[in-house]
């Protein structure tokens, strides 16, 4: 394969894996949950694709669907589930491992446990760099890119985030100062939700959609974060293009399996070495 | 205006509200004071909502609060200032007074001016990130991010505690000030003598879980066997 295609689809894998990884920091950043059904509600985007298809309501359909859908299923379990665990960190750690199987064998059930495909939506090719390259994938660049950019924006900039980073590095403070930390909580798992979905329903057309979809992404995206570290959002970055890049590359020059040994040894030592992440520490929100 | 009655409550697993008995009246600065150990801070926290009660109830303007929600007690008109003052290092200093407009809707999250008229520095240094401040300076943020929104009743712990006594004066004056001009109500729980003279009308003394001894200021000024009777170990 081209060089030029190798690196774009690395960035187009990187960008996808921060974006589950977001998901997946803001809930441990603010509520101190790990939620191992994170990579289920990936898989659940992708279905969902696969659905709108089936239904014949096509992908677009179901790219705007997955977010809703999962972002509303995140605030369910939340409400019925995850309320009740805050600070029992093995507890939510069991409770949302069993929501992720739970989950898997749900969409077994339904879909059954074999490898669908989705049509891929924009099937032309774009030149760049004097390289043909799939427009889609440009597309799916761009907008985890906004995404990204928006969920930032928000954090960082926006009031709201100004109350969720208080919430993060002093909930107590911050209930004392008239802030709801229990809707900041709801709100926050299903936003983090809602962003894996989307991850997943843009992923699908490019994967065989399975049961097991999920933990191809969820296993990278911890790792993003341990390497990155969990406490500033800019770790995410680095942790993500760290392992996404490690990933591709070796997959590309060598083969996959030879990708997972470099990349998990690659994350021993640097979590050996670093323990709070190449960036950061838990207070720098 | 706020009423504590048969307050229990535990901390780390020990009793250590034991039956109080307070009450603060309106326009009222009420210190609190007693030897460490005797549960002041843990009456505010259990008022704050931030430690479980176990028996007894609070109200303020004959409402109750006890069993509500720490933001929704914040929002009943309650401004906390704690212990060691917990503000975010890592945010500015605008960040932090702005935390406390965050229960407001939207068009109303204007920073009130008086704010600033009453500390000064804050609006000098409002870029800067607030854990660069001195301990006087933070406590001064502190206590402007609880008044940004707008309390009736403001507790404060230990807010002398690690800080000089100059700024520890001027501190005791502005929140005099405030009192007087907009009739805030402030229960303060402080071991500082001299900023309790300068500052409060009327004290209450714990020991051991329980309001002990209350009594004017005057009556302190005159009678100094009082403060070593309930305060000395």
């Amino acid at each position: 394969m081209d060089p030029v295609v190798q690196i774009l689809n690395g960035f187009n894998y990187i960008l996808v894996l921060i974006l589950v990884a977001m998901g997946l920091v803001i809930i441990f950043g603010l509520m101190g949950v790990i939620n191992m059904a994170h990579g289920e509600f990936f898989l659940l985007g992708a279905y969902t694709v696969v659905m709108t298809t089936r239904l014949g309501l096509g992908f677009w359909a179901g790219l705007i669907m997955a977010p809703i859908l999962v972002g509303a299923l995140g605030a369910f379990l939340e409400s019925v589930l995850i309320r009740h665990l805050y600070h029992r960190v093995l507890d939510t750690i069991l409770a949302t491992w069993g929501v992720s199987i739970a989950i898997k064998q749900g969409v077994i059930i339904i879909f059954g446990p074999e490898g669908l495909m989705v049509e891929p939506p924009m099937p032309h090719m774009v030149t760049i760099a004097g390289v043909a390259y799939p427009a889609y994938r440009l597309f799916i660049m761009a907008m985890a890119l906004l995404v990204i950019l928006f969920t930032f924006y928000l954090f960082l900039k926006t009031d709201f985030g100004l109350g969720a980073r208080a919430v993060i590095a002093n909930p107590k403070m911050a209930a004392s100062l008239g802030i709801n930390t229990r809707r900041m909580y709801l709100t926050t798992f299903t936003l983090g939700s809602a962003i894996a979905g989307l991850a997943g329903a843009t992923m699908a057309p490019l994967m065989s959609c399975d049961p097991h979809m999920g933990l191809g992404f969820f296993i990278p995206a911890f790792l993003a974060i341990l390497v990155g570290g969990a406490g500033a959002l800019g770790g995410i970055l680095v942790g993500s293009g760290v392992v996404g890049g490690a990933q591709n590359l070796i997959s590309a020059i060598y083969s996959p399996i030879a990708a997972q040994i470099v990349v998990f040894s690659l994350a021993i030592i640097i979590i050996r070495m670093r323990p709070e992440g190449l960036i950061g520490n838990r207070s720098n929100g | 205006m706020l009423r504590v009655e048969g307050l229990e409550a535990s901390y780390g697993g020990s009793l250590v509200l034991q039956g109080v008995e307070l009450s603060v009246k309106r326009g009222e600065i009420k210190a609190l004071m007693g030897r460490n150990g005797m549960g002041k801070s843990t009456l505010l926290k259990a008022i704050m909502g931030l430690v479980r009660i176990r028996a007894g109830s609070i109200t303020v303007d004959d409402k109750p609060i006890s069993g509500l929600a720490t933001h929704q007690i914040a929002l009943a008109g309650i401004g906390y200032v704690p212990q060691g003052r917990e503000i975010f290092s890592d945010f500015s200093v605008l960040g932090n007074l702005r935390l406390g407009l965050l229960r407001f809707p939207k068009a109303q999250r204007k920073m009130p001016r008086e704010i600033f008229d009453y500390f000064p520095v804050l609006e000098e240094r409002q870029y800067q990130r607030a854990g660069s401040f001195s301990g006087g300076q933070q406590q001064m943020l502190a206590i402007a991010r609880a008044l940004v929104g707008k309390p009736r009743l403001l507790l404060l712990d230990e807010p002398s505690e690690g800080i000089q006594p100059s700024i520890v004066q001027e501190i005791a004056i502005i929140l005099k000030k405030i009192n007087q001009e907009t009739g805030l109500t402030i229960l303060i729980v402080e071991q500082n003598v001299n900023m309790i003279s300068d500052l409060a009308d009327s004290c209450s003394f714990m020991e051991k879980g329980r309001v002990v001894y209350t009594c004017s200021i005057e009556e302190i000024l005159a009678d100094e066997t009082i403060i070593t009777r309930h305060m000395s170990v």
